[in-house]
C-alpha cells in the first residue's frame, strides 16, 4: 500500500491517517498533556474512506504512524446503471471503470465528478 | 481498580473512566482525588447484590483508570469526550468518576442523550461563573446544548438569573421535599420522564444532605437522603446510556465516596437487570 510516514503531531482534522490497515479521514484530533513524568498523547477519531467505518486511537505525539497516498481524480460518468452504480472514464488514463455512488448523488451521463483513488479503491466527493 | 471492575476492555458492558479534574472549584477543593477516593471506599462492599441476586464482578465492568486532567477544562473535557466516546463506540455504557461537576459535559457530549437528569443541590444553569463559561457551576447549561431536556433533582439553590432559566420548558427542578412524591408517581406510572428516550444520568454528590456526604466542594444544608438518591438511579438506570458521580473529594472520612460508590453499583446493577429491579 502507498503510504508515508508521519509523527502523531503531524497530524491534523481533515487530513488522512492509516488505521487497523484502513484509510481514514481525520474527523477528530486531540491533545492530552503531559504529566510530570509522561508524555503529551494524541487521540486522533477518523471514518474510513472506502468503508464509512469510524475508529479511533490513542498514541504518544512522537509515534510514527502511516499516512496513506490517496489521490484526487477527475472523471466523467459514461454510464448510469443503477441507483448505487456507475461506468465512468478517468480523465488522466481514458480507462473505464466502474465505481459505487453515493446515495445522494444524482449522476447524469456526461456529468463531471471527482473520486479518490487508492490500490484499486475508488470513492466519487 | 474499582473492586469487582475486571474484565477486558474489549469484553466489557461498562467502562469506568476517572477524571480528576479540579480546576474551578469555587471552596474546598480536593475533587482530584475523587475517583480514587471512590475506588478506594467501594472496597467494602459485597460483590453480590440481593435485590437483583448477581455478582457485580459478573456484570462487566471494565476500569480504564483516570485521564490525567490540566488546567484547561475547554480542552480537557473535549478530550476526555474522546475517550468516552470510544466507550460508546465499543458498545459499552460509561461511568465516569470525577472530578468536578465540569466533566459531565463529556460525558454528555459523547453520549449524546435526549434528557439529561442530575441529582445536584445547585442548579448549574449559568451561563458562565467568573467569567469561565466551563466552570463547575455552568454544567447543566453545557449540557442543555447537547440534551433536549434538563431534570434537575434535589435543587435547593441557584442565582435568581439561573430560577429564571429553570423556569424555561426545557427544564424540570425537583426540590428535596418533592422527590419522593416524585419518584411515587414515577414508579407508579403517573409520569414517565425517562420512557423512550435517552438519558444521562449525572450524580453531584452534594445532592445529599451535608451530613450525609460532607466530602464535597460546596455543601449545601436541606438536601436528599441517600435512599431518595438511589430511589433516583434505580428508576433512570433502565433508560440510561451513561452515568457519572462526581464532586466527591477527600475532606471527610469517606461518607460522600462510599455514598458515590455505592450509587455506581446500584446504577449497574439496575442497568443490567434491565428494570428498576423492585422485589
Amino acid at each position: 500500500m502507498v503510504t508515508q510516514q508521519k509523527q502523531v503531531r503531524d497530524l491534523q482534522e481533515g487530513g488522512y491517517v492509516m488505521m487497523d490497515g484502513a484509510a481514514c479521514k481525520i474527523t477528530h484530533y486531540s491533545t492530552a498533556k503531559p504529566g510530570k513524568h509522561g508524555s503529551a498523547k494524541a487521540r486522533v477519531e477518523g471514518k474510513g474512506v472506502f468503508d464509512g467505518k469510524k475508529r479511533s486511537f490513542s498514541q504518544p505525539v512522537d509515534a510514527k504512524i502511516r499516512v496513506p497516498i490517496i489521490e484526487r481524480k477527475q472523471g466523467q460518468v459514461i454510464n448510469v446503471e443503477s441507483d448505487t452504480v456507475a461506468q465512468v472514464m478517468d480523465l488522466d488514463t481514458y480507462e473505464t471503470i466502474t465505481i459505487s455512488t453515493p446515495s445522494d448523488a444524482d449522476l447524469s451521463s456526461e456529468d463531471s465528478i471527482e473520486f479518490l483513488e487508492m490500490e484499486g479503491q475508488r470513492k466519487i466527493v | 481498580m474499582f473492586p469487582g471492575a475486571s474484565t477486558a476492555r474489549e469484553d466489557a458492558d461498562y467502562a469506568i473512566v476517572g477524571a480528576p479534574l479540579d480546576v474551578s472549584t469555587t471552596f474546598q477543593p480536593g475533587a482530584r482525588f475523587g475517583p480514587d477516593r471512590i475506588r478506594r471506599f467501594a472496597e467494602t462492599f459485597d460483590d453480590y447484590d440481593r435485590r437483583t441476586d448477581r455478582h457485580f464482578s459478573d456484570l462487566s465492568v471494565h476500569d480504564h483508570g483516570d485521564v490525567r486532567a490540566w488546567t484547561d477544562a475547554a480542552e480537557y473535557v473535549e478530550h476526555l469526550s474522546g475517550v468516552v466516546r470510544d466507550v460508546v463506540w465499543d458498545d459499552a455504557v460509561p461511568l465516569l468518576l470525577g472530578g468536578e461537576h465540569t466533566v459531565s459535559a463529556a460525558g454528555v457530549d459523547a453520549t449524546d442523550p435526549d434528557l439529561f437528569v442530575c441529582l445536584d443541590a445547585h442548579l448549574d444553569l449559568r451561563e458562565e461563573y467568573d467569567g469561565d463559561e466551563w466552570s463547575h457551576a455552568c454544567v447543566t447549561r453545557r449540557a442543555l446544548e447537547t440534551a433536549e431536556e434538563a431534570i434537575v433533582v434535589g435543587a435547593r439553590t441557584g442565582s435568581e438569573e439561573e430560577w429564571d432559566r429553570a423556569a424555561a420548558e426545557d427544564v424540570t427542578v425537583v426540590p428535596p421535599e418533592e422527590v419522593g412524591a416524585w419518584l411515587r408517581a414515577v414508579k407508579e406510572g403517573e409520569r414517565d420522564p425517562f420512557a423512550g428516550r435517552d438519558v444521562y444520568l449525572s450524580v453531584d454528590v452534594d445532592g445529599a444532605d451535608p451530613a450525609f456526604a460532607p466530602g464535597t466542594g460546596t455543601m449545601e444544608p436541606f438536601g436528599l437522603t441517600p435512599r431518595e438518591m438511589r430511589g433516583v438511579v434505580r428508576a433512570a438506570a433502565p433508560h440510561c446510556v451513561g452515568f457519572d458521580v462526581v464532586e466527591v473529594n477527600d475532606r471527610d472520612d469517606g461518607q460522600a465516596a462510599a455514598l458515590g460508590g455505592k450509587l455506581l453499583r446500584e446504577f449497574v446493577a439496575t442497568h443490567a437487570h434491565g428494570t428498576d429491579g423492585t422485589v
